[in-house]
């Protein structure tokens, strides 16, 4: 089966060998710092569902990259609480954004990496290449097969990874889910209030309904204040939690730290005007929650997951 | 503390009073103008005072489960927070006294602080 990938791979890799690596490559590239725990790493490629990092300096330098075999080895005679720099490769094999597929094949061919770091002409990382990234990328260029590759992502898009638990939550399956397609402060609260009425009519308990409602009424804020783009709401009401997702597909979060500050806002005056833009959204999103995970990169949008635990009664 | 006692004791004006909320009941309060403060120290079936009259105001109580908005310092209501207060069923009061005045007067009367601040003055203790 590997032989017949490689084989593929290469077959029709010289029918475009004349693509750059930078319309192939994955981006933004899923980085690491020499300092983060192996700890870290290790759950940053369960949840991401990768086998390999590139490790980079302050300015996206690179200086390594760090694997699943190196996981493994940490496993064998090291600690989880050990850093990157002590278990990465260091100065590792790269690619250029710049450089035609050609030249990855010939690479490729003697080294035969799972994973290339891709660097622009100021040594920064901005991507990463993978085979998989080639054939994904071949068979979008093959009509045929597109088809097929679009209706496997329609799928692939119904379910949701959960950040927290790990677990697949499908958004067919969901139990309450609103579209914020709005953009005026005044409408800001449609999507919470409905889902507390959603809630009451549930029977949930009424100190979880006022946390979720207030916590996504915050969210709900910042989509509409924030993102310049639509979102989403969804629910979901198991047996001994609710989960509420609020995503949207805008300009992301530039600084999550930052932002986690109270007091930190990028509201402008006509919003602090109608009482919003204190920067108090995710705190206060925060307080309000169980648990509570933001996943965002810039321009790609933010996805935030609130987690309640239902006591017995 | 009935809702109607506030209504006298500040000397308002009920814009708007869904049915039963006659009997609503009010422990706590708490004045902003901002809504990220309120969600931060909101309590539930608490009366919120403001000056804020946008919907959100609205929204915001109902999102907290508040008990009633009272609207200081003689601010007309638009319609539409009228109306946001008509679907949520929030009651509304409007007064021309100030925020301050109007806080002064529910603590005087027994009306504690959602955030709890208040309770180093009754034992002692510092903030």
């Amino acid at each position: 089966m590997q032989n017949d990938v490689e084989k593929l791979v290469e077959m029709l890799s010289k029918v475009f060998s004349n693509t750059k690596i930078k319309e192939i490559m994955t981006r933004p590239p899923i980085v690491v710092t020499q300092e983060t725990k192996i700890k870290y790493v290790k759950d940053i490629m369960r949840i991401k569902g990768i086998s390999g990092m590139p490790v980079i300096a302050p300015g996206f330098k690179l200086v390594g990259i760090i694997s699943i075999e190196d996981i493994i080895r940490v496993f064998e005679n090291g600690s989880f609480d050990d850093r990157v720099n002590k278990w990465m490769t260091p100065d590792p094999v790269y690619l250029k954004e710049d450089e035609m597929l050609l030249h990855f094949l010939q690479v490729n061919e003697d080294l035969k990496y799972g994973r290339y770091p891709v660097v622009n002409n100021d040594h920064k990382v901005v991507g990463v290449v993978t085979k998989l990234d080639i054939l994904s990328w071949m068979f979008k260029k093959l009509g045929y097969i597109y088809v097929h590759d679009e209706r496997r992502e329609k799928a692939l898009n119904k379910k949701y990874m959960s950040t927290i638990t790990g677990e697949l939550l499908d958004k067919e399956g969901v139990d309450f889910s609103y579209k914020i397609d709005y953009d005026s402060v005044e409408m800001i609260g449609a999507a919470a209030t409905r889902l507390k009425k959603f809630l009451k009519e549930k029977k949930i308990q009424e100190d979880i309904i006022r946390k979720i409602s207030i916590a996504t009424y915050e969210a709900e804020a910042n989509v509409v204040i924030h993102s310049s783009s639509t979102g989403n709401v969804y629910c979901w009401i198991k047996q001994d939690h609710i989960k509420v997702l609020i995503e949207d597909f805008g300009k992301g979060i530039e600084d999550l730290e930052q932002a986690m500050k109270e007091g930190f806002t990028t509201a402008p005056d006509n919003i602090k005007e109608k009482g919003f833009g204190a920067g108090m959204g995710l705190p206060n999103m925060k307080r309000f929650s169980d648990r509570m995970t933001i996943v965002s990169s810039i321009g790609k949008g933010v996805k935030v997951e609130i987690l309640y635990y239902i006591k017995e009664k | 503390m009935k809702i109607l006692q506030i209504l006298k004791l500040l000397n308002a004006e009920a814009v708007f009073m869904p049915p039963g909320s006659d009997e609503y009941e009010i422990e706590y309060s708490g004045a902003a103008d901002l809504m990220s403060d309120f969600l931060a120290f909101s309590r539930e079936h608490m009366l919120l005072i403001t000056g804020l009259t946008s919907p959100q105001t609205i929204t915001t109580a109902a999102v907290i489960g508040a008990n009633g908005v009272i609207f200081v310092r003689g601010k007309e209501i638009p319609p539409e927070v009228l109306k946001t207060a008509q679907e949520l069923d929030i009651p509304i009061l409007k007064t021309s006294i100030s925020m301050y005045i109007a806080c002064a007067i529910l603590y005087k009367n027994g009306i504690k602080d959602a955030m709890g601040t208040d309770r180093f003055l009754d034992n002692g203790d510092t903030l």
